[in-house]
């Protein structure tokens, strides 16, 4: 493996930390704020770190599979290190283990935070909170991989390392157009989101801020009280609309708009998806009228708010779901494992191997009853390789493994069981507010230092799909 | 592009040169900040509480020199309440030109105005004999006027202390802000490094160790040493220049048979 090789291009992801981190002192020096040096000399730090290299590595050939992954962990693990210089520089509520808690929470696009008053952050300090969330959302390799041209086999290599096997399953291009594909899409969606929120009264601000967390799927607002902040109907039902579209396979997206027959409407996962969630709203609205908590208009708009919210990993509020019964927490819960599609910006379980392995169920039942019968399992038609249909299965596994282990550790840090269950699976899936302690519109804050940390390391796991972390300490140890 | 060596390792100095400049120049300015804001919590708040302090200890004195009048003991009486005027005056002026608050000037007005009611039953007992014992007088006019400048006065030491404690309080996120940079840019010089002697390494020591094991295992048989340097830099032209001296010596040794 080559040192020298790796260090470039995560040379490469820190010179795009930087021109975001530029950008945000930008705005803080305009306004002129406490977290202008800060933000100006984490930027720089960056353009030095990311310059260097440059300057004695010459042109190298195509990467090899390990080095790929160890570039895409890497550069997860450097853009989180960066990203926390900002928070820990300015100080206020951030010591060491909070400035990392918010820097993983951002660039994994998961949106728990530790921060009590959100508002007593500079705007230049907010800018790149949500900054975070957007270089995150689509893999702080993509970017790299948009903007510097590379060979063909060391961008197949990259992406391959970045990306899960099943998340290649809808994109039915080369490499490169992948890359295009998931830019268009995502600066597309990110543009149309801030032009709506705009027009229906939300700042320019606040707008480009949403918009970066709504499509990321990340859930940094700039507000205390999240979207509920905002009061609007309006609004919650834009960002609902753009947290669904964001939670959907993109290459299906840009086959939709651009008239392909790979599209969301012949999608049997994405109907699937959208039916699980329609159903998700309807039983939790109908229990929080039932029950009295809200009036009819009120629970449809909490109730189906707080479903799409965590059924796409985003994580904003409207409401505080840690007073509702515990039959909406049971089914908030159950999409908090299950997150969104494959291939969008939702981060932990995908809701495409929830599909698969119920296929997969049907499968070995009917095998029980004919053992002889040669069953396919096909998701859109297309069939599905066994070598597919098992590494999910034991994706499925080792995901459970990890956030019940996580659990423990909590518990045994004296978390209580119902906020140490939560928080887990609330952060390997990515999605931001769990349950107890950690519910809504309350933060991290509470948890233990060492609590802080394990669920940064859950969330990692559950942005680089656990494999690549089992895979690169293989590579250590040289079994791969 | 051909880089030399020495741009190479001067480049990279120069990158680590840039930080460290960078951060003391973040932390000088910080500190510069920290210097004037202290200035400033002295002159603006410290000032006026120690005027507070003095004022408040003028009208105590003020209350004994009554006291004693009431009670029959006048010069001793007189001379105090002379003093405490005088101190009082001195401590009111210098709060009075230490304006630095929102609304400091209205407390002071208060102050003053309070200061004068009291000064007039202060004047009242002075002038009137036969006041002496008359405690109910006391009680009812010169205790309250008392009370309210000693109150005024109060107000204006609390609001110089609040400020003083949130300045304190900016102050303490400064001073975290004028060492953060000195610590990232030790830990960042210290990985910049780690980074620097590992390129040396890799780009010149192996190179020129991979050279001198060529030229050690080079047979006169081969027309030329073997080695994978694949930088265009003066290691590179060690190399080319080592082929060439085999190939001139090789020529020579012909040419002599």
């Amino acid at each position: 493996m080559r040192t020298e090789v790796i260090i470039k291009f995560t040379g490469f992801v820190l010179l795009f930390n930087a021109f975001f981190l530029i950008i945000s002192s930008l705005i803080s020096i305009f306004l002129a704020e406490t977290s202008a040096i800060p933000l100006l000399f984490s930027g720089l730090i960056c353009v030095i770190f990311g310059l260097f290299p440059f300057i004695f590595v010459e042109d190298h050939d195509e990467i090899s599979f390990s080095e790929g992954l160890v570039i895409v962990v890497g550069g997860w693990i450097i853009a989180c290190l960066i990203g926390m210089l900002p928070y820990l520089m300015w100080g206020g509520e951030f010591n060491l283990i909070n400035a990392w808690f918010e820097s993983v929470s951002g660039f994994t696009t998961t949106g728990s935070s530790i921060l009590n008053n959100i508002e007593n952050l500079p705007k230049g300090l907010l800018f790149w909170r949500s900054s975070t969330h957007w270089i995150g959302g689509v893999g702080v390799i993509m970017f790299v991989l948009l903007i510097l041209p590379q060979s063909t086999s060391t961008r197949l290599t990259l992406l391959n390392a970045e990306m899960s096997e099943l998340s290649k399953f809808n994109f039915r291009y080369k490499a490169k157009k992948v890359v295009h594909v998931l830019a268009i899409v995502y600066v597309g969606l990110t543009l149309l989101q801030t032009l709506a929120l705009t027009i229906f009264g939300m700042s320019l601000f606040d707008a480009i801020n949403h918009s970066f967390a709504t499509i990321a799927t990340g859930g940094f607002s700039t507000k205390n009280l999240s979207v509920a902040h905002f009061n609007s109907s309006l609004i919650e039902s834009i960002i609902m609309l753009f947290m669904v579209l964001s939670g959907i396979h993109f290459g299906l997206l840009y086959g939709t708009f651009t008239f392909k027959r790979e599209n969301i409407f012949r999608s049997h996962v994405v109907r699937s998806f959208i039916t699980i969630l329609f159903l998700g709203v309807f039983f939790v609205s109908a229990k929080l009228y039932t029950t009295g908590v809200y009036n009819f208009w009120e629970s449809i708009r909490y109730g189906a708010f707080q479903v799409i919210s965590l059924g796409t990993t985003t994580g904003f509020a409207t409401a505080d779901s840690a007073n509702w019964p515990g039959f909406t927490h049971i089914i908030l819960i159950y999409f908090t494992i299950q997150c969104a599609m494959v291939g969008s910006t939702s981060g932990g379980l995908k809701f495409d191997r929830v599909y698969l392995f119920f296929k997969s169920l049907r499968k070995q039942l009917t095998l029980i009853q004919h053992p002889r019968a040669v069953v396919v399992v096909r998701i859109n038609d297309r069939p599905i390789t066994e070598h597919l249909e098992t590494l999910t299965l034991v994706f499925l596994v080792l995901y459970i493994f990890t956030f019940l282990v996580t659990t423990l550790i909590l518990t045994s840090l004296n978390v209580d069981l119902y906020t140490a269950f939560s928080a887990s699976i609330a952060t390997i899936g990515n999605v931001g507010p769990g349950f107890g302690e950690v519910s809504s519109l309350s933060n991290y804050a509470g948890l233990p230092d060492l609590g802080k940390f394990v669920l940064t390391i859950n969330m990692l796991m559950g942005r680089l799909e656990i494999f690549n972390i089992i895979a690169l300490f293989m590579i250590k140890r040289g079994n791969f | 592009m051909k880089k030399k060596l020495k741009l190479k390792i001067l480049a990279g100095f120069m990158l680590l040169v840039a930080l460290l400049i960078v951060a003391g120049t973040v932390s000088i300015i910080e500190f510069i900040k920290i210097s004037r804001s202290v200035n400033a919590l002295i002159e603006d708040n410290y000032k006026t509480i120690e005027a507070s302090k003095t004022m408040l200890e003028a009208l105590e004195r003020s209350d004994s020199g009554i006291l004693l009048i009431l009670l029959g003991e006048r010069d001793d009486g007189r001379e105090i309440l002379k003093s405490a005027e005088l101190q009082f005056n001195k401590a009111f002026k210098v709060a009075q030109n230490n304006i630095t608050e929102t609304n400091e000037d209205k407390y002071i007005e208060i102050i003053g105005n309070f200061y004068n009611s009291l000064k007039d039953k202060i004047e009242i007992t002075l002038d009137s004999r036969n006041k002496i014992g008359d405690m109910g007088w006391y009680h009812r006019e010169v205790y309250q006027s008392f009370l309210d400048v000693k109150h005024a006065v109060d107000e204006l030491m609390s609001l110089n202390q609040n400020s003083m404690y949130e300045e304190a309080t900016i102050l303490k996120e400064k001073s975290h802000r004028a060492i953060m940079p000195g610590i990232v840019a030790i830990a960042g010089a210290l990985v910049f490094s780690l980074m620097l002697s590992f390129f040396i390494s890799r780009y010149y020591v192996s190179p020129l160790g991979e050279l001198a094991e060529a030229i050690k295992n080079y047979h006169p048989r081969e027309k030329f040493i073997k080695t994978n340097i694949r930088s265009e830099d003066e290691i590179k032209k060690i190399e080319v220049e080592v082929n060439n001296l085999i190939e001139k010596l090789v020529k020579f040794h012909n040419e002599q048979i």
